[in-house]
């Protein structure tokens, strides 16, 4: 009850509802342009999460960049494209059993964190840091961002 | 709402994405899949990222790298999907092993 009184809480429990059923969603979904659709919704939950662990510059980037471009794009590609007939391995039960036993284990790890949060990013720290100590990785990113997109252009225009 | 609570949601995250890599062979589908590992790991490392004042930042801006990387790797895979598509027509993984020289 008392989990329900705060409003943060709330917030956290339908936006990783929304999460979950989203990724329930892009694997199970017979069609891919909807997969890709609850993609963006995934990243609009995890957005979020992100804001409610004290990183709001990074939800908005995860918004503009991820949702904003990257699903777009996969989104506009599978639309361009048929639909290819489903192929499927008869590995179900298998691959439940796996991702089950992968989830118990993880959540075993994991419970040891029993702290809040208490953190808050704003712009300034975060742009003084990536200017200062991660000038390079940032200049490296930006370079394999480029270099990836024309080479994505290029195999997408070659003609077969 | 504890760190705990995060991590669980990221790795049911990650064992969905994991589940749907297993059981699928169309190239796009297994790219979104992969693409719910990448937002539970996302997750996974903020969480823990945020435990920690000294460390908060550090994480954020290897974030925001990973997110510019992820970006590009995702054009990268839909351009090949869309040239596999117009050579063979099919979307099967299987059918990767044909483009060997």
């Amino acid at each position: 009850m008392s989990l329900l009184s705060d409003p943060l809480s709330v917030v956290f429990l339908l936006s990783s509802l929304m999460s979950v059923i989203a990724a329930v969603l892009i694997v199970h979904h017979k069609s891919i342009v909807y997969s890709a659709f609850f993609l963006s919704v995934l990243g609009v939950g995890n957005s979020i999460l992100f804001t409610l662990l004290g990183f709001p510059i990074i939800a908005l980037f995860h918004l503009s960049v991820y949702v904003g471009a990257a699903v777009t794009f996969i989104l506009f590609s599978v639309v361009m494209l048929k639909e290819a007939p489903v192929v499927e391995p008869p590995v179900k039960a298998l691959a439940v059993i796996a991702a089950g036993v992968l989830a118990l284990i993880m959540m075993k790890i994991f419970s040891v964190f029993s702290i809040e949060p208490s953190f808050f990013l704003n712009y300034r720290d975060l742009t003084a840091l990536l200017v200062t100590k991660y000038w390079f990785a940032l200049i490296v990113a930006a370079i394999a961002l480029v270099t990836t997109l024309i080479e994505a252009i290029t195999l997408a225009r070659r003609e077969v | 709402m504890e760190a705990s609570w995060y991590l669980f949601i990221s790795s049911i995250l990650f064992a969905i994405g994991i589940y749907g890599l297993l059981t699928r062979r169309n190239m796009i589908r297994m790219l979104l899949s992969a693409e719910i590992i990448f937002n539970a790991a996302l997750l996974a490392f903020l969480s823990l990222a945020s435990l920690d004042a000294g460390y908060g930042p550090v994480g954020g801006a290897i974030v925001v790298i990973a997110i510019s990387l992820s970006a590009a790797e995702v054009g990268v895979i839909v351009s090949i999907a869309i040239m596999m598509f117009r050579m063979r027509r099919a979307l099967d993984v299987y059918e990767l092993k044909k483009f060997r020289g």
